[in-house]
C-alpha cells in the first residue's frame, strides 16, 4: 500500500503538482456506550478505513477521499482535478513553510487498550456508576464512554513517512433534577488527564464513584439554591469552566486561518489582526498562554501534525502580550507575506484533520495557561471581597470575531468577605474578551492546575470534530457581569 | 446504484436470517462536493464518496450497533459487521423496555426528491455560479467567502422481520456567500437552498448581496445603545430559532427528560402568539422530506402549533417505546418544519427598507452561535451577524455593530411577536457534521418581534 501511494504521489508530481500528500488510515475504530437512567441506550462500535489525498497545483489545493482503495489512481486524479479547477480562482498562491522530511512514528501512551476490554466490563462500569448516580433529587442520570483507536500513515512528496497510533478515552457522568419551579439543573463530571497514560486504566472505579457522589451532592445544592444575582463581581473560574473560557476566547481567536479570514463563511473571524503580534496586550501580566503539543498524555499531543511537522511547545501570550498563533505550513507563509514582516518562523505544527476524508486545518493542540503565584483556591477565595466561584459549562455563545462571550455554568458559590457564603443556581457571566482577560487578577498555583480533555471541538466546512486538551489553573477576573 | 443497494440489503438480510440474528440494516451513501471560498479564492475544493453501513442487532430488550465506512463490493466485510453487532448484543445490557423492530408494510422507494441535474453539477458550474453571484461586488478590500455544497444522499434500510425495504434518494445544494471588508471587518451574506437545479438563482443572490454591500459602503456604522428594540428577523435567524424549538420544544423524549420548555399539560393550550403556526409538513419538497419514517409510517402534515395553540409532542419509535407513547411518524433523520406566513406585504429587503415606520427597526438577518442557556425555560442566546441594519423612523439607515440577544422562545414567538411576512422562503439548515443530511426550514421572509432587549453591544465590527 505504501509503495502504491508513493508511486501515485510521484506520478502527480510528474504531472505538475507542486506538493502531494496522502493520509492512509488502515483503521479508525470507535466504541461509544451511553447509559441513560439505567438504560444502555447506545452500544455502538464503528470502524472505517480509507485514504485522503491533498494536491497543490499552481497555488491551489485539491482534495479527494475514498474508502474504496481498489482504484487509487482515480482517487489521486480526482484530487488533482479538484486542484486544477481551484487554480482558476487564486488570490494568494499557497506556499508551504519549510520543514524537514521525517521518517518517524508516534504512539500515544496507553497501558490497557480499551478495545481489548470485554464489552461486559464496560457495561458493568456504567451500571455501577448509574447506581451511584441514582439518588434522591436526581431525575436524569447519564454516563457515557467513548473510546477511539486509530492508525494513520502519512506520506508526502517531500519524502516524509510518518506513522501514528493514537488511543483516546473520554468519559462523562451527568445528573439533572428540577427545582420547585420545574426548571432543570445539571452537574457534570468529565474525565481529564490522570497519570502518565490513558487507556482502560483511566477508568478508576473509586475515583469515578467519588466524582459521582460529588456531582449528585452539588446538583441537589443547586436545585434548592436561590438564583444567581444580577451583579458585577469578581469571578473565580475553576478548571471545569476555565478550560472552556480559554478554548473559546484564546484558542479559537488565535487560529491563524481564522485571523486570515479563512473561516468567515461559517465559524467566523478573529478580532486579532496581524499587526497585533508582538504588541497587543491580550491580558494582564499574570497571563501566560502556550500551545503545548509536547504535554505528555493528552489528546492535544499527537507527535506530528498532518503536514508532517513535529509537535511543539510555543508561547501564544507572554505575560499578557500576544506573541504567537496556532499555525500550519500554509498560513504562516501567507501571514508573513501579508504583514510584510516575519511574524512566524515556521509552522507551529498544528494542522490536523479529523478523519481520512477531511482536509487538515489549524486546530488547537493543548492550549494551556501557566500556573501562577496566587496560591491555592482557598487562598484566592480568602483574598476576594465580593465574588463568585463558577464551574461546569452549560451554555457558551461567542461573538463571530471572538470579541465577546456569554457563558452559563452549572454551579456558582457566592464569595463574601473572603468566605464562600452560598450556592446559587442559573449562574451566568459575560464580557468582552480583551477587557475580561485584562481583568485577570489572580492565577492559582500548581495545586489548582488541571488538564481537561476536549472531544468535540467543531470547526470548518465540511465540519471537523477534533480532540485536544487544556491545562489550566484556577483564575480570578475582576468586575464581571453575572446573572444576565 | 439503487438496484445494487437493494440487492445488497436483500442478500445481507438473508445472511442474517440464516444465522438466526435479529437485525436491522441501514445504508447511507453520499456523494458530496464542496467548493469553499475564502479571501476571494477557492480555498478548498473537495469531494467525498462514502458508504456507511450500520447493523443494529436486537435480542429481546438488548440492542447494539456496529457502523462502518466501507464499499458495496466488500460483502464479506459487511457480513462481518453484522456478525460484530450480533456478538455485541450478547454482551449488552437489557433496556427497561422492549425496542420495537418495525415490520415495513411495503417496499417504498422515493426518488422524487432527487434531481439528476443538481446532483451532477460540475466543478466548472459551481465556480460559474459564484462568479455570477458576486460579479462586480468584490474589490481589493471586499473579499468573497462562502460554500457551494451539493450532492446526492441515499438512505436504504430493512430488517430481519420485514420482507420489504425502504429507499430514499435526495439531491441538495446549499450555498452561502459572504462579502467582508478586510480592513473595516464588516460582513454581509446571502444564501440559497436548492432541491432541484432550477432552484439555483445566482442573480437573486447577487441582487441581495449588492443591496447590502451598497448600504454597508454608504451608511454610517453605529454602536447601539443597550435597551429595547423592535427587531425584524431574517430567514436564517428565524430558521435557527425554529431549529432550537425542534430540539427543546415539541420533542416528546426531551420533554420527558426535563429538557423542554413545553409541558404535557400545555397540549391544547394557547402557548405562543396567535400569529404563530408551525407544521411538520413532509409534502414540501424544499425541506428534503421523508414521506415515510424508518418504521414505515406514512408521514402526513403534523400540526405542532396552530395560531399559537400547542397541538402535541412528536415521538420517535424509540422514545415512544421508552415512555409508553404512541409513535407519530417521526423516526426520521430530520423533520420538515414549515412556519406559516402572516399578513404583512413585505416580501423583500428593499420593501422592508422602504416601508414607512413609526419606530426604529433593527433588522437581524442572522444569529451567530446560538446556544441554550436554559432548556426548561426555553432561554437561548446568540449574537447578530451578517448584514444587520438599523432602519430609523426618519427613513435613514445606520449599520449597527453586532449585538447579543438572550431571550426565551416564549417571548420571541409569544406575546412580543408583532407581524410576519406573507411570503415564506426555505432556509437551508444543513450542517456538515458526519453523514450528509440535507435539511431546510420554511419560514416567513421577515418576522418582527417588538420590544426585545439587547444585552450586549459591540463597539466595532
Ligand atoms: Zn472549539
Amino acid at each position: 500500500m505504501r509503495e502504491q501511494l508513493r508511486r501515485e504521489i510521484e506520478r502527480l508530481k510528474s504531472l505538475g503538482a507542486t506538493y502531494v500528500d496522502a493520509r492512509w488510515y488502515p483503521f479508525e475504530e470507535q466504541n461509544y456506550l451511553m447509559m441513560w437512567n439505567g438504560n444502555l441506550k447506545v452500544t455502538d462500535a464503528s470502524r472505517e478505513s480509507g485514504v485522503g489525498v491533498r494536491v497543490l497545483y499552481r497555488g491551489a489545493w485539491g482534495f479527494s477521499a475514498s474508502s474504496d482503495l481498489s482504484n487509487l489512481r482515480a482517487l489521486f486524479d480526482k484530487a488533482f482535478d479538484n486542484a486544477r479547477i481551484a487554480a482558476e480562482r487564486v488570490t494568494f498562491p499557497v506556499r508551504l513553510a519549510e520543514k524537514d522530511a521525517l521518517q518517524a512514528s508516534f504512539e500515544s501512551p496507553c497501558r490497557i487498550d480499551p478495545f481489548e476490554v470485554p464489552l461486559e466490563e464496560k457495561v458493568a462500569f456504567l451500571k455501577a456508576m448509574d447506581e451511584k448516580l441514582n439518588q434522591p433529587g436526581v431525575e436524569q442520570r447519564t454516563g457515557d464512554l467513548n473510546f477511539i483507536r486509530k492508525q494513520i500513515v502519512f506520506l508526502d512528496s517531500e519524502g516524509s513517512e510518518i506513522e501514528k497510533r493514537i488511543t483516546e478515552v473520554f468519559a462523562r457522568l451527568r445528573v439533572s433534577g428540577r427545582d420547585e419551579d420545574g426548571v432543570s439543573h445539571v452537574r457534570t463530571f468529565t474525565l481529564g488527564r490522570r497519570g502518565e497514560t490513558r487507556g482502560w486504566e483511566s477508568m478508576d472505579m473509586e475515583y469515578f464513584a467519588e466524582q459521582a457522589e460529588r456531582i449528585v451532592r452539588e446538583m441537589n445544592q443547586v436545585r434548592t439554591a436561590e438564583p444567581c444575582p444580577k451583579d458585577d463581581r469578581a469571578v473565580i473560574l475553576l478548571p471545569g469552566i476555565m478550560y472552556l473560557q480559554t478554548h473559546e476566547t484564546i484558542g479559537h481567536a488565535l487560529e491563524l486561518d481564522r485571523i486570515l479570514g479563512y473561516e468567515l463563511a461559517y465559524a467566523g473571524g478573529s478580532f486579532v489582526r496581524l499587526e497585533d503580534f508582538g504588541t497587543l496586550r491580550y491580558g494582564s501580566e499574570k497571563l501566560t498562554v502556550r500551545a503545548d503539543a509536547t504535554l505528555p498524555n493528552s489528546p492535544g499531543s499527537f507527535g506530528y501534525d498532518d503536514d508532517g511537522v513535529p509537535a511543539q511547545n510555543n508561547l501564544l501570550i507572554d505575560k499578557g502580550i500576544l506573541v504567537g498563533a496556532i499555525t500550519g505550513r500554509q498560513m504562516v507563509e501567507e501571514a508573513n507575506a501579508r504583514a510584510r514582516r516575519r511574524i512566524f518562523e515556521g509552522s507551529s505544527g498544528a494542522n490536523r484533520a479529523t478523519a481520512f476524508y477531511r482536509v487538515p486545518i489549524e486546530r488547537m493542540t493543548n492550549i494551556n495557561i501557566d500556573p501562577g503565584t496566587d496560591g491555592t483556591l482557598d487562598d484566592i477565595v480568602r483574598n476576594t471581597e465580593r465574588g463568585i466561584v463558577l464551574d461546569g459549562e452549560r451554555s457558551w455563545s461567542i461573538g463571530s470575531n471572538r470579541e465577546q462571550f456569554h457563558f452559563a455554568v452549572e454551579i456558582g458559590w457566592l464569595v463574601e468577605d473572603g468566605q464562600i457564603s452560598r450556592v446559587v443556581k442559573n449562574a451566568t457571566y459575560k464580557g468582552d474578551t480583551l477587557k475580561f482577560w485584562n481583568s485577570l487578577s489572580a492565577v492559582g498555583d500548581e495545586s489548582t492546575w488541571e488538564v481537561k480533555f476536549v472531544d468535540n471541538c467543531g470547526k470548518g466546512q465540511p465540519n471537523q470534530v477534533m480532540q485536544l486538551g487544556h491545562g489550566v489553573p484556577v483564575c480570578r477576573f475582576d468586575n464581571v457581569r453575572i446573572g444576565e | 446504484m439503487k438496484d445494487r443497494i437493494l440487492q445488497t440489503l436483500h442478500d445481507l438480510r438473508r445472511y442474517a436470517r440464516e444465522k438466526g440474528y435479529e437485525v436491522s440494516l441501514f445504508f447511507h451513501v453520499e456523494d458530496s462536493y464542496l467548493m469553499r471560498f475564502a479571501n476571494s479564492a477557492i480555498s478548498l475544493n473537495t469531494n467525498e464518496h462514502l458508504i456507511r453501513f450500520e447493523a443494529t442487532a436486537y435480542d429481546g430488550r438488548k440492542r447494539a450497533s456496529y457502523e462502518m465506512i466501507t464499499n458495496l463490493d466488500d460483502v464479506e466485510a459487511l457480513k462481518t459487521g453484522i456478525d460484530t453487532a450480533a456478538e455485541m448484543v450478547e454482551h449488552a445490557m437489557p433496556l427497561t423496555y422492549e425496542p420495537t423492530i418495525p415490520v415495513l408494510p411495503e417496499t417504498f422507494i422515493d426518488e422524487s426528491n432527487w434531481d439528476a441535474e443538481l446532483a451532477s453539477v460540475s466543478n466548472e458550474e459551481r465556480l460559474a455560479y459564484f462568479n455570477t453571484a458576486v460579479k462586480g461586488l468584490e474589490t481589493e478590500e471586499i473579499r468573497l467567502s462562502g460554500i457551494f455544497s451539493n450532492g446526492t444522499n441515499v438512505l436504504a434500510h430493512t430488517n430481519t422481520r420485514s420482507e420489504h425495504a425502504q429507499y430514499f434518494q435526495t439531491s441538495d445544494a446549499q450555498i452561502t456567500a459572504v462579502l467582508s471588508h478586510e480592513r473595516l471587518k464588516w460582513e454581509v451574506s446571502a444564501g440559497q437552498s436548492a432541491q432541484r437545479k432550477t432552484d439555483l438563482d445566482p442573480q437573486a443572490l447577487r441582487a441581495e448581496l449588492a443591496f447590502l454591500v451598497k448600504h454597508y459602503r454608504e451608511d454610517p456604522p453605529q454602536q447601539l445603545p443597550l435597551g429595547n428594540y423592535d427587531i425584524v428577523f431574517g430567514p436564517a435567524a428565524t430558521a435557527d430559532l425554529v431549529r432550537i424549538m425542534n430540539w427543546i420544544g415539541f420533542n416528546g423524549g426531551m420533554m420527558k427528560r426535563g429538557y423542554s420548555f413545553l409541558k404535557e399539560e400545555e397540549v391544547g393550550r394557547q402557548v405562543l402568539s396567535p400569529l404563530f403556526t408551525l407544521t411538520d409538513d413532509p409534502t414540501r419538497r424544499e425541506t428534503f422530506p421523508f414521506r415515510r419514517d424508518f418504521t414505515g409510517i406514512e408521514r402526513k402534515p403534523f400540526p405542532l402549533f396552530e395560531r399559537g395553540v400547542f397541538k402535541g409532542f412528536i415521538w420517535s419509535q424509540d422514545e415512544a417505546d421508552e415512555f409508553g407513547a404512541q409513535p407519530t411518524g417521526h423516526t426520521v433523520m430530520h423533520n420538515s418544519l414549515v412556519m406559516a406566513g402572516g399578513e404583512m406585504a413585505v416580501d423583500s429587503l428593499e420593501e422592508l427598507v422602504a416601508q414607512r415606520r413609526e419606530n426604529d427597526l433593527l433588522y437581524v438577518p442572522f444569529l451567530h452561535y446560538m446556544n441554550i442557556v436554559n432548556p426548561s425555560q426555553g432561554v437561548v442566546t446568540a449574537s447578530s451577524r451578517f448584514g444587520a441594519l438599523l432602519l430609523k423612523a426618519d427613513g435613514s439607515i445606520a449599520i449597527p455593530y453586532n449585538v447579543r440577544l438572550t431571550h426565551s422562545l416564549k417571548t420571541i414567538f409569544g406575546e412580543n411577536l408583532a407581524w410576519l411576512s406573507r411570503k415564506t422562503v426555505p432556509h437551508n439548515t444543513s450542517s456538515s457534521y458526519g453523514a450528509r443530511n440535507p435539511t431546510a426550514v420554511i419560514v416567513p421572509r421577515f418576522l418582527c418581534v417588538n420590544d426585545l432587549a439587547i444585552s450586549h453591544s459591540n463597539d466595532s465590527f
